[in-house]
C-alpha cells in the first residue's frame, strides 16, 4: 500500500542542518496497522508527514496505491490526500468555531457533494464513534477523548484507505487512550484501513501487527 | 462551501465585530462623498441658463443728495441711458444686489393654492434684464417700459417655481399668493439660472416688477459689453458712475470672474471632505489588511489542518477572501439600511437618484477594497506549509 524508499529528510534553517530521516525503507502492507516509536525528536512525525504528502523528502521516492507521488503538483496532491488518506493529530486540530457535524464534514467540502450527502456521511462516521448524541456540540464543550473521536470521525468521513495518526492518545489518559485505540483496532479491522501510527505506548505498540523504531532519522527495527 | 464559512463568520461574530463596523463606516464616508460629488456634477451637468461672459456687475450705493423722487428717477433713468449708449456696451439694466453669483441673496415664502413654497429666490430686475443677461422666456413675456408706470401686480417666475407650483401646465394668466396683498398675475415663465454657480442647482425664483421707487436700493446695475471692451474702457465706466453718484462706491466686477469665486464655495468642501475621506479610507484598508493578516496567523492551525484534509493552496486562498466578503456584505446590509434613510426621509433635498447612485458605487468600491485587501493575505495562507503548521500546536 505504502512503499518508501531511500526516503531522506534535511531541514536547513540558517545556522544549522538537521538530518531529519536517514535512508528509510518501508513497506506497508495494505491492511496492515504499524506502528512507529522512538524517542522525541527522532524523526517519527516527519517520518509520517512525509507519507500523508504534507512535506517533501529531501530524497527518495514514495508510492502510495501504485502512484508515485513525486511529482504530483499542489492540486493532485490535495485531492490524493483528500481521498486516500485520513489524518489524526495529537492536538486534534478542530475548528473551534464549528460545531462537531461541520466539522466531521470538513473534508468532504473539498469533493464534488451535496449539503445532504455530507451530512449523511458525517452522521454515520460519528455513529462510527459513539458521538451521534454530540453533533451540535462545540469542540470546547468536549473533553479530550471526545474530541479525539471527533478527529477519527473526521478522518473517516472520506472513507480513506490509509490512516495517518500523530499520536493520538498523547493527550489523553489511559482510559480514554483504550477507548481511542478500540476504534483504530475497530476500523483497521472491520473496514480493513490501513493505519499508521506514532505513538509513545509501548503497551499500545503491542497491540498493533508491526512495530517500526526509529533512532535519528534511522530506522532501527 | 458558502454556507460553511457563513456559519464559521457567525460563529465568530464577537472577533469580526471590529472589521464590520470598520467597513460601515468607511462605506458611510464614501456614500456621503460620492452623494456630495455626484449631486455636484448634476447640477454641473446642468445648463447654466444665461450667459455671464463680458457680462460686467456694477455695485453703487445711493448718495443723491436731493429728495425730490422725480430728480431722482430722473438721475437713474439718464445714467443707465449714458451707460446704454457707450460705444462697447451692448445693453446694461438695473438689478438687486442679489445677482448671480454674489454672496447677497433675499428669499422669501409663497403660498399659492394652499401650497407653501419656502426659499424662494425673491429678485428684482428692470426691463432690460433679459437681454442682458440672454436668460430665455419659456412663455408669455418679460417686463416692459409701460409696466414701470403701470400699478397692476403683476409677476414673472422661474421654471422651477411654475414646475412646483403649477405642475406641467402653463402658469401664464394664473394667479400666485393666496393673500389679497400678496396677489399677483403671472405673466411670464423666465427659464432657470444657476445663481449659485456651475455646482448648484438652481431654485425657486420670483422676479418682481421694478418701479421707479428701485432705484435708490437696487444696487446693482448689471452691463453686457462687447468683447473688445478692456480695463481702459473700464476706467471710463467707472468715471461715469463716479461722475454721476458723487461719493458712491463704485466697484465694478466681471461675472465670469465671480463665478469662479463663487465655484470655490462648493469645490473646496468637496475637495477637503476628498481628502478626508481618502485618508480614513487608507486607514480603513490597512485595517482590513492587518485584520486579516493577523487572523491567517492566528489560523495557521485551521489552515494546515484543511490543507491536510485535502484543500489545494488555491482553495485557502479563495476562502480567505469569501469570507472577507461575506464580512463586506455584513457591513454593507447594515450600511445600505443607513443609507437608504436619506432618499426616503429627504434629508438635504437631493434627488433620490444622487443618493441610489451614490449607493451603487459605495458598494462597489468597498467590495473592490475588500477584495484588493484580501488578496494578498490570501496568497501568504496558501504558502502555508501544512506540515509546519499543523505541528505548530
Ligand atoms: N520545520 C522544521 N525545521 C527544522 N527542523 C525541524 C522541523 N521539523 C522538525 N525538525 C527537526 O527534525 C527532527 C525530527 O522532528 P520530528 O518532529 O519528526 O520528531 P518526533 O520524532 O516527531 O518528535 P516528538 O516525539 O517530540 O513528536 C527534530 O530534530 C526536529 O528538531
Ligand atoms: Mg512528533
Amino acid at each position: 500500500m505504502i512503499r518508501l524508499q531511500n526516503i531522506e529528510k534535511v531541514y536547513r534553517t540558517n545556522t544549522i542542518q538537521t538530518l531529519a530521516l536517514n535512508s528509510i525503507n518501508l513497506d506497508i502492507e495494505k491492511g496492515e496497522f504499524l506502528s512507529v516509536m522512538g524517542p522525541s525528536g527522532c524523526g517519527k512525525s516527519t517520518l509520517l508527514n512525509i507519507m500523508g504528502l504534507l512535506d517533501v523528502p529531501s530524497g527518495g521516492t514514495i508510492n502510495i496505491d501504485g502512484q508515485s507521488t513525486i511529482s504530483f503538483s499542489d492540486k493532485e496532491l490535495a485531492k490524493f490526500r483528500n481521498q486516500k488518506l485520513g489524518f489524526i493529530f495529537q492536538s486534534y486540530h478542530l475548528i473551534n468555531d464549528l460545531p462537531v457535524l461541520d466539522n466531521v464534514e470538513v473534508p468532504l467540502l473539498y469533493r464534488n457533494s451535496t449539503a445532504k450527502e455530507r451530512k449523511t456521511l458525517a452522521t454515520a462516521a460519528l455513529e462510527k464513534v459513539g458521538l451521534s448524541n454530540r453533533m451540535k456540540h462545540f469542540p470546547t464543550q468536549l473533553s479530550g477523548g471526545q474530541r479525539q473521536r471527533v478527529a477519527i470521525a473526521r478522518a473517516i468521513v472520506g472513507k480513506p484507505e490509509v490512516i495517518l495518526a500523530d499520536e493520538p492518545t498523547g493527550n489523553l489518559d489511559s482510559a480514554m487512550g483504550n477507548e481511542i485505540m478500540d476504534i483504530l483496532l475497530q476500523l483497521n479491522r472491520d473496514d480493513g484501513t490501513t493505519i499508521v501510527m506514532v505513538t509513545h505506548d509501548e503497551f499500545m505498540a503491542q497491540k498493533t501487527h508491526r512495530l517500526v523504531r526509529l533512532f535519528d532519522g534511522s530506522q532501527v527495527q | 462551501m458558502f454556507k460553511h464559512l457563513f456559519k464559521m463568520i457567525w460563529n465568530k461574530k464577537k472577533q469580526n465585530s471590529l472589521l464590520i463596523v470598520e467597513i460601515l463606516l468607511s462605506f458611510l464616508v464614501i456614500f456621503a462623498v460620492f452623494s456630495f460629488a455626484l449631486n455636484s456634477y448634476n447640477n454641473y451637468a446642468k445648463p447654466m441658463g444665461f450667459n455671464y461672459d463680458h457680462v460686467w456687475a456694477i455695485s453703487y450705493n445711493h448718495t443723491l443728495e436731493t429728495k425730490n423722487p422725480d430728480s431722482v428717477t430722473l438721475v437713474y433713468q439718464t445714467l443707465l441711458r449714458d451707460i446704454q449708449s457707450l460705444p462697447l456696451v451692448v445693453d446694461a439694466g438695473y438689478a438687486s444686489s442679489n445677482i448671480p453669483f454674489g454672496s447677497n441673496h433675499m428669499s422669501t415664502g409663497i403660498t399659492t393654492n394652499g401650497l407653501y413654497v419656502d426659499r424662494v429666490n425673491n429678485f428684482f430686475m428692470d426691463e432690460n434684464y433679459v437681454n442682458v443677461m440672454g436668460v430665455k422666456m419659456l412663455s408669455g413675456r418679460w417686463y416692459d417700459k409701460g409696466d414701470l408706470a403701470s400699478k397692476t401686480n403683476i409677476i414673472v417666475i422661474n421654471k422651477s417655481l411654475k414646475d412646483k407650483l403649477f405642475g406641467n401646465t402653463d402658469a401664464v394668466g394664473k394667479f400666485i399668493g393666496d393673500k389679497p396683498e400678496n396677489r399677483k398675475k403671472v405673466i411670464g415663465v423666465i427659464d432657470d439660472i444657476k445663481t449659485d454657480g456651475d455646482y448648484q442647482a438652481p431654485t425657486y425664483g420670483l422676479y418682481n416688477k421694478q418701479d421707479t421707487a428701485a432705484y435708490i436700493w437696487m444696487g446693482r446695475i448689471l452691463v453686457k459689453v462687447a468683447p473688445e471692451a478692456n480695463a481702459a474702457f473700464e476706467g471710463q465706466l467707472y468715471k461715469l458712475m463716479a461722475g454721476r453718484l458723487k461719493k458712491s462706491n463704485i466697484e465694478i466686477e466681471h461675472l465670469d470672474n465671480k463665478l469662479t469665486a463663487y465655484n470655490k464655495f462648493t469645490l473646496v468642501p468637496l475637495i477637503i471632505l476628498s481628502i478626508v475621506a481618502a485618508f480614513l479610507i487608507i486607514n480603513v484598508a490597512l485595517g482590513i489588511f492587518g485584520v486579516l493578516w493577523y487572523n491567517i496567523n492566528k489560523r495557521r492551525g485551521e489552515i494546515g489542518l484543511r490543507r491536510a484534509v485535502g484543500a489545494p493552496g488555491s482553495s485557502v486562498s479563495a476562502q480567505l477572501v469569501y469570507e472577507a466578503m461575506i464580512l463586506a456584505t455584513l457591513s454593507l446590509i447594515i450600511g445600505a439600511f443607513f443609507a437608504v434613510q436619506f432618499p426616503l426621509l429627504n434629508v438635504f433635498d437631493l434627488p433620490a437618484s444622487v443618493y441610489l447612485f451614490a449607493m451603487l458605487f459605495a458598494v462597489v468600491f468597498i467590495y473592490l477594497l475588500v477584495l484588493i485587501c484580501s488578496l494578498y493575505p490570501g496568497k501568504q495562507a496558501a504558502a502555508i506549509y501544512p506540515a509546519v503548521a499543523l505541528h505548530e500546536e
